[in-house]
Order: C-alpha cells, then sequence, then structure tokens
C-alpha cells in the first residue's frame, strides 16, 4: 500500500512536464501572420528578435526599438497586436519585468480600443507568465478571464487553449472533476477545429487525472485516445515517446508489471532517445529499473537508477534527481542497507523542502519514518502535519478558484444580461421608431386625404355657387327684361297715346291766322309727330329682348371651341344633335360637359397638334354622346400613364354616371366617347 | 232728307285721344250734313263692353266701334284687349264698322288682328294725322275698308313671302322676340318642349338661318314682317 501511494506521487509529475509547453507556446503563429505593412520595420524587428543568431541583448534592443516604433506611430489595432507579440518576446527571452509593463500597456491600449482579441491575449500572456511563475491562482484568473473574453467573441480555438490551462490547473490542485469537466469543454471545441495535437494534450490530461483517482483502466482509455490523435499530427515523436512512458505508468500503477515493463522496453530499445531526449531517456530508465525493483527482480536496478541520477544530475534536472532518489532510498530499503537508504531518503528530503515539491517531500518523510524507528514518530509527525496543511492551502486555492469561477460567470451573465437588454433597448426603439413612422405616414396620407376631401368639396362648392349665381344672374336678367318690358309698354301706350291724342286735337284745332302761321302749325305737328315715331323706336329697341343674355350652352360650347382653335391653329365643326333639349339637361350636367369639352381641347391643345377637331353631341333614348375627335399624332393608350387633364375627364364623367371610352393610335388621332345617362 | 245717323263707339283709355276723334267726327259732320253721329264713349274694357251690349240691345245697325287695343282689362278678366272687344263686337254687331287704332306697330299683333277682328279700318296711331283721320272716316262710311300705311306695308311684305306660317309659329317668333325663355314656352303655349323645338327648327330653316342663332332668327323674323 505505500508503495502504491509512492508510485501516486511519482507519475504525477509526468503529465505536468508534458502540458506546460503546449499551453504556453502561442503566440508564435500569431506574429507570423502579420502581414507587411507601412510599419514594416516592426515586423522586421520583432523578426530579428526572434533570430536566435543574434545575442540575447541585441534581441532585446530589437524589441525595444520596435516597441518605441510602435509608441511614436498612431496607435491602431494593428499595432496593438504587434505590442503583444513585443510583449510575449520579452517574456521568451526572460525579460519579466519589460514583459509586465508592456503586457499590461497592451491590456490599458486594447480596453481603450475595446479590442476584445488583444484583450484576451494580453491576459493569456499573463496567464503564462503567472503559470510559469507558479503563481497558480493568479494564472487562473488570467486563464479564467481570457477564456471569457474568448469565448464571449467567439474566437473557439483561443478560448478552448484557456480552458485547457485552467483544467490543467485545477488538476494541479487535485480538483479533478472541475479539471475533467473544462478539459472535456476544450475538447468540444477542438474537435470542433480538427486541432489533433490540442485534442492530444487534452486527453492526456484527463488520463492523467484518472490516474490520479486511481481510475487505471480509464486512464489507459483516455490514453489511447490521445495515442489516435497523435497519429494524426506530424512531428510526433516527443509527444509519443512521453504518451507511452504515461502509458508505462499507469500500468506500474495499476500494478500490471510485465505490460509496464513491455511499454518502458519500447521506449528504450533504440538509442534515439539516449541520444536525442536525454531527460525523457532518464526518466524512462529510472522508471523501468523501479519497475523492476517492483517485480523484485533487482538485476541492473541499482546501477540502472543511478545512471539515470547521473544523467539528471548532469542535466540539473532537480525534480528528476528528487525521484532518482526517492528511488533510490527504495532500493537501498529492499536491499536492508538501511544507512545508505536514510541517507539518500534526507538527501530528497532536503532537496525536496529547496525546491518546494510536496508530494515528494511527503513521500521521504515517509520512508524516513519507516527506516529510522528512533525518529519515526517525528517523521511521522512532520508528515501529517505538512500534509494537512497542504490540504488546507490546496482547498483554500480550490475555493479562491471556484470563486474566480464563479465571479466570471457572474460578470459573464451581467453582460449577457446587459446584452440582452442592449438587444431588447434595440428592439423597442426599433419598434417605437417603426410604430411612429408608421403612425407618420399614416397620418400625412390622412391629411393628404383630407386635403383632396377638401378640394373636391371645394370645387363642388363652388360648382354650387355657380350654378346660385347663374341662377340669380338669370333672374336678375328676367327682373331687367321686365322692366325694359314695363318702361317700353309705358312709352309706348301712355307717353305715345298721351302725344298722339295732343297731335291730333292740336291739328283740329280751328286756328285763325295768315297763311304762314298755319303752315307753322302744320309743321310742328309733323315734327310732334317725328318725336312719336322716335320714342316708338326707343320703346321696340327697349322690348328688343331677344334671347340674347340667356345661357345657351351651345353657344358657349361653340365659343369655346372658337378660342381654342385659334389658339391650337385647327380647324373644328361642331355637330350638336337639334332633337337634345338642353334645357331639360340640369346645370350640374351641363357644366360638367362644358368642362370635359374644356379639358379635354385642352389636351389636343398641348399634345396633339391636330389640323382639325370634331366635336359632336348625338343622343339616344338613354344617353347624351359626346364625340371629341382630332386628327393629331395620337398616343399609345396602354403605354402612356394618365395625366392629369384624362383624370379629371374621367372623375367628372364619374361623378356623372357616365362612360369614357379613349380609342387613339399613333398619327391616327384620338377620340374620346362619352357616355352620359339622361336623367 | 234725314241725315244719317250713325251710332259710334270710342274705346280708348286715353282722353286725349278720345277727345281727337269726337273733334274728328264733328269736323266730319259739320262739312258733311247728311250725316250724324252719335257718339259713345268708354276707357276700358268693362265700359266697352257695356256699350257694345247696349248698341246690340238697341238694335242700332250702322254702328261704328273706334277701337283701341291697348286697354285696361275688365274686372271680371273675361275682357283681356280691344282685340277681346273686337271679337265681341263681330259677334253681337256684325254689321258694325270696327276701326282699331292702335298704337301697336308689332307685325305679329297685327297680323292676329286683322286674322281674329278683320277690322274695317286699322289705324295705327303713329302715321294718324287729322287728314289722314277724316280720309279714314270718309272710307269707312264710303268704302271701307282703310288701312294705315304701315299695315299695308306689312301686308304687302308677306304677300311676297311664300312662308306658311301658322299661328304657333308666330306665337314662338314673338314670345321669343320679347325674351321670353324656350323653358318657359310650353307653359304660355299648348305644346310639348319638343314639338317647339321643332317648329323653331323649321322656322330657322324657313328663314335661311344658321341653326344655333336665334337671335338671327328673330332679326330675320322681323325684317320679314311677322314680328
Amino acid at each position: 500500500m505505500n508503495l502504491n501511494r509512492l508510485i501516486l506521487f511519482l507519475v504525477f509529475c509526468i503529465p505536468i512536464g508534458l502540458a506546460i509547453p503546449s499551453c504556453v507556446e502561442h503566440s508564435k503563429e500569431t506574429i507570423a501572420q502579420f502581414p507587411p505593412s507601412k510599419n514594416d520595420s516592426v515586423t522586421i524587428w520583432i523578426r530579428a528578435s526572434k533570430n536566435t543568431s543574434h545575442t540575447l541583448n541585441q534581441r532585446k534592443q530589437f524589441l525595444t526599438k520596435a516597441y518605441h516604433s510602435i509608441k511614436t506611430a498612431q496607435s491602431d489595432p494593428l499595432q496593438l497586436k504587434k505590442l503583444t507579440s513585443i510583449a510575449f518576446q520579452n517574456y521568451k527571452l526572460g525579460d519579466t519585468i519589460l514583459f509586465k509593463t508592456r503586457t499590461s500597456e497592451a491590456l490599458d491600449l486594447a480596453t481603450k480600443h475595446n479590442d476584445s482579441f488583444a484583450m484576451g491575449d494580453a491576459h493569456w500572456n499573463f496567464a503564462s507568465y503567472y503559470n510559469q511563475k507558479e503563481v497558480y491562482d493568479r494564472a487562473y484568473y488570467h486563464f479564467n478571464t481570457a477564456a471569457g473574453i474568448f469565448e464571449k467573441n467567439g474566437h473557439n480555438y483561443e478560448s478552448a487553449k484557456m480552458q485547457y490551462g485552467m483544467s490543467f490547473i485545477k488538476g494541479r490542485f487535485k480538483d479533478y472533476s472541475g479539471s475533467e469537466v473544462l478539459a472535456f469543454l476544450a475538447i468540444k471545441k477542438f474537435k470542433k477545429l480538427e486541432n489533433y495535437e490540442e485534442l492530444f494534450s487534452c486527453y492526456n490530461h484527463i488520463g492523467s487525472l484518472q490516474i490520479d483517482i486511481y481510475e487505471y483502466d480509464k486512464a489507459l482509455f483516455y490514453f489511447g485516445k490521445a495515442i489516435d490523435n497523435l497519429k494524426k499530427v506530424k512531428n510526433n515523436r516527443d509527444l509519443k515517446d512521453a504518451i507511452i512512458n504515461n502509458i508505462g505508468n499507469t500500468y506500474l500503477r495499476k500494478g500490471d508489471y510485465q505490460s509496464a515493463l513491455q511499454n518502458f522496453n519500447v521506449l528504450l530499445k533504440n538509442d534515439r532517445l539516449k541520444q536525442n531526449n536525454k531527460k525523457s531517456y532518464a526518466r524512462t530508465l529510472d522508471n523501468k529499473a523501479f519497475c523492476k525493483l517492483l517485480m523484485k527482480d533487482t538485476l541492473h536496478v541499482s546501477s540502472s537508477l543511478n545512471e539515470a541520477l547521473r544523467i539528471r544530475d548532469s542535466l540539473d534536472n532537480k525534480s528528476g534527481i528528487l525521484i532518482s532518489k526517492i528511488h533510490l532510498a527504495r532500493y537501498y530499503t529492499y536491499a536492508q542497507d538501511n544507512v545508505k537508504a536514510i541517507r539518500v531518503a534526507k538527501e530528497a528530503n532536503r532537496l525536496a523542502d529547496e525546491i518546494k515539491n510536496s508530494r515528494d517531500y511527503l513521500e521521504s518523510l515517509f520512508i524516513l519514518a519507516n527506516l529510522d524507528p528512533l525518529n519515526s514518530k517525528t517523521y511521522l509527525k512532520r508528515h501529517i502535519e505538512y500534509s494537512d496543511s497542504l490540504q488546507i492551502i490546496e482547498r483554500k486555492i480550490q475555493n479562491k478558484f471556484t470563486r474566480i469561477a464563479f465571479e466570471t460567470d457572474e460578470y459573464i451573465e451581467e453582460t449577457e444580461r446587459l446584452e440582452e437588454q442592449k438587444i431588447w433597448i434595440l428592439i423597442t426603439v426599433l419598434g417605437l421608431i417603426l410604430i411612429v413612422i408608421l403612425l407618420l405616414s399614416f397620418w400625412i396620407q390622412k391629411s393628404k386625404n383630407k386635403n383632396l376631401l377638401f378640394e373636391y368639396e371645394q370645387q363642388k362648392a363652388n360648382e354650387e355657387v355657380y350654378l346660385i349665381s347663374l341662377k340669380q344672374q338669370e333672374k336678375l336678367e328676367a327682373e331687367k327684361i321686365k322692366e325694359r318690358n314695363r318702361i317700353s309698354e309705358e312709352l309706348h301706350d301712355g307717353v305715345l297715346g298721351k302725344l298722339f291724342g295732343t297731335r291730333m286735337n292740336l291739328g283740329f284745332l280751328e286756328l285763325k291766322g295768315n297763311k304762314n302761321i298755319l303752315e307753322q302749325h302744320q309743321e310742328y305737328l309733323n315734327e310732334l309727330q317725328t318725336i312719336e315715331k322716335e320714342i316708338r323706336n326707343v320703346s321696340h329697341k327697349l322690348n328688343d329682348n331677344t334671347d340674347s343674355t340667356q345661357v345657351n350652352f351651345s353657344n358657349i360650347i361653340k365659343e369655346v371651341l372658337e378660342s381654342k382653335s385659334k389658339l391650337g391653329n385647327f380647324e373644328y365643326s361642331l355637330e350638336i344633335d337639334e332633337s337634345i333639349n338642353w334645357f331639360q339637361i340640369n346645370e350640374v350636367c351641363k357644366i360638367n360637359l362644358f368642362r370635359i369639352v374644356q379639358e379635354a381641347l385642352h389636351n389636343v391643345l398641348k399634345h396633339a397638334f391636330a389640323k382639325k377637331v370634331t366635336l359632336i353631341f348625338m343622343t339616344d333614348k338613354k344617353n347624351l354622346v359626346l364625340k371629341i375627335k382630332d386628327d393629331g399624332i395620337g398616343y399609345n393608350i396602354h403605354q402612356r400613364h394618365k395625366g392629369i387633364g384624362i383624370k379629371n375627364i374621367e372623375s367628372r364623367i364619374k361623378k356623372l354616371n357616365g362612360v369614357l371610352n379613349i380609342s387613339s393610335k399613333q398619327s391616327e388621332g384620338t377620340t374620346l366617347t362619352i357616355k352620359i345617362p339622361k336623367k | 232728307m234725314n241725315p244719317k245717323k250713325y251710332f259710334v263707339l270710342i274705346i280708348d283709355d286715353h282722353p286725349l285721344i278720345v277727345e281727337a276723334y269726337e273733334t274728328a267726327l264733328k269736323y266730319y259732320s259739320k262739312h258733311n250734313v247728311n250725316i250724324e253721329f252719335s257718339i259713345h264713349k268708354a276707357h276700358n274694357c268693362d265700359g266697352g263692353r257695356q256699350l257694345i251690349k247696349r248698341v246690340f240691345r238697341l238694335r242700332k245697325k250702322d254702328s261704328i266701334i273706334f277701337l283701341d287695343i291697348n286697354l285696361p282689362q275688365s274686372k271680371d278678366g273675361v275682357i283681356l284687349s280691344g282685340e277681346d272687344l273686337g271679337l265681341l263686337a263681330r259677334k253681337l254687331l256684325p254689321r258694325s264698322k270696327i276701326i282699331v287704332s292702335t298704337t301697336l306697330n308689332n307685325n305679329y299683333r297685327i297680323h292676329s288682328i286683322l286674322r281674329s277682328i278683320d277690322p274695317e279700318g286699322f289705324l295705327i296711331k303713329n302715321d294718324l294725322t287729322p287728314l289722314e283721320l277724316l280720309h279714314t272716316i270718309q272710307n269707312i262710311l264710303k268704302d271701307p275698308p282703310y288701312y294705315s300705311k304701315t299695315v299695308i306695308k306689312l301686308l304687302r311684305s308677306q304677300i311676297v313671302n311664300d312662308f306658311v306660317l301658322d299661328h304657333y309659329d308666330r306665337r314662338i317668333l314673338h314670345e321669343l322676340s320679347i325674351g321670353t325663355r324656350m323653358k318657359d314656352l310650353p307653359e304660355i303655349l299648348p305644346l310639348s318642349p319638343a314639338g317647339i323645338e321643332k317648329r323653331k327648327r323649321n322656322l330657322k330653316h324657313m328663314f335661311n338661318v344658321k341653326k344655333l342663332d336665334d337671335r338671327q332668327l328673330i332679326i330675320k323674323a322681323r325684317e320679314k314682317g311677322y314680328i
């Protein structure tokens, strides 16, 4: 059982060693994607800073130059991306202070520009930085923020990366279920993006988590999946080695030493590992030896363990050294060489304390407690105390993560809520605007209609007024005639009669006088007769009241036709059926007919260029028929839209319940035929 | 030889005219000893009717009636003008000699009076002079008829024309000439509007006037002596 726990601690470090690089190295591609622009110098400097052929100082200088040129240039989104890449490059070159300031600047700038991607990128930079510094709560915070930003703006790859990072940190602090959830979220996105390398990392991570909770079969299943994905990745040798090592470790922990050994042997079979990846080689060698030890096959175990330790020593791989020493302590315990075992275990304990590897620290304490019965109690007590404090710390950090996640969730929820609110406000505003527009157009339409109606009524009223005045005039005229007749009669019968009587009587007067006087008398009598004649003539003229003032419809039509014909220089002929009794046709009808004729003639004048216009009024049993014919240019009835003239004519005819028929051919003239029912 | 006595009725609303006639008659009898006049005067239709009836009752055969046309109508509204009185006289006193004396120079009226009363004398007051009046009396007594020049002119112009205008045609022309409206005509004449129109159309055709021109028709009709 002790052994099992030992193995647990041992394996844990391996996936970590694998995972870190894949979550930090992100900005490379971003930089490479920059299109050449007028600020090419910046890009060139950044590129130069990546060139390993320059010295570290030179590369740093390049970055500083790039930074200054960005600063002096106008700030725009492209510069922002460059700034983040400069920051990241600084980070890579180990200048953490500059990295932090540049990233902060980039974040400020991004916030100012509301460039969500740049904001996410800056948080990602911070997260990577804190991850490296092992300030996991801060790292988690930045991952979380970045994930939120990326998620919101649909940057799926980046948000999946962030979730993977968070999953990794959660796994580190034994929140296995939380870690698994995040990893699966990331997997979902990576599957969509068909990013097999990242999928491999995720499955590998989940597999490692399964080991931690003793689900070895599940772990093997996920590692299998990881391998499936790995097959689709090019240049996968190192990753493949790592996964085989992981599988070997899983078997080791499961207790299936044979299978574990097989996997380790696969790795050690060729010399490639030994030559190319000494760290990995040392790890595998160490694991294999430990596996053999567990199989109680001590052949070459000691030499292998020592070889691994030697290699790790040469690489200054402290955690590796620590593991080697613990394995050696295990070996010496098994070989019952307690002195050596205690020495190595104490060394391991010191080292673990030094590099703050709590797991191995606990492990070494445990070994020491077993080896040194005298101090066993102290060791155990320290073990318990330390593991308790460790648990407390882990719990605290877990709580912190939860809090961060919760706050972020809250923040996301809040923004979503705000966003929703915004959308609602927008919809409401748009709706209101639409309603206002509708109301406005409705109102305009209504007022237009009102105007039209008003105009129509005014026209009607005008016509009525005209009719009334016409009647009034007629009456006046009749009275005038009556009065003239009366005067005429008075003159004729009264004055004339009296004059006549006087004259006659004067004539019969037997005047006595000379011949001269009598002649003069006769002359005056004759004069009187002349006066009588004149008065009679006056009376006659007064009496001569031929129907001159009466509104004669036919005459009016003729007048209109005549005046228009002079204007338009065309001949006209007017035919009016004598059997039409104009006195029986009401005035409204006549006025409208007159207007129709006027309108039609106006059209002829304006458009037809006619030589001759014929106007015919006919009648049949039911209808009064008006024909207006011209020999002008005519028009296409179907093509041209109706003018105001024709519309007016139509509306007038409609008022009279009549029918309008227009026939026209190009260059053959136009004929309007109007039928109006008699009443 | 007893002088021959004539019963003379003077019906005129102008006292001056009546006086003039009287003077003329006296003057005539003074110069023709064998003729005497018994003069009776009336100034309106009522008086005229009474006179005519009295003469009728007295069975005076040789009566002379001076008749004005424009007279105040009778109170019962039966006798409207001298024309009606003339008709009455013609009926009651067939042998009486009627001298229509009027200021009218309206051809239509003259024509219609000629037709209805067929007077022995037709005087247009304006043509009349004392001498002519004496002349009229002489002619009436000896050999009627006697017509004023105006009447003779009218008759002549009508004989020259070969138009046949009946009473209604003349009436239509007359009404038009005094400014009666076409729409009022059917109320005045016992004709339908269409009938009136048709007659008018015929008239225009006869007088050779353009279709639309009523005024021209009237002028032409007057020229021809129909109005």
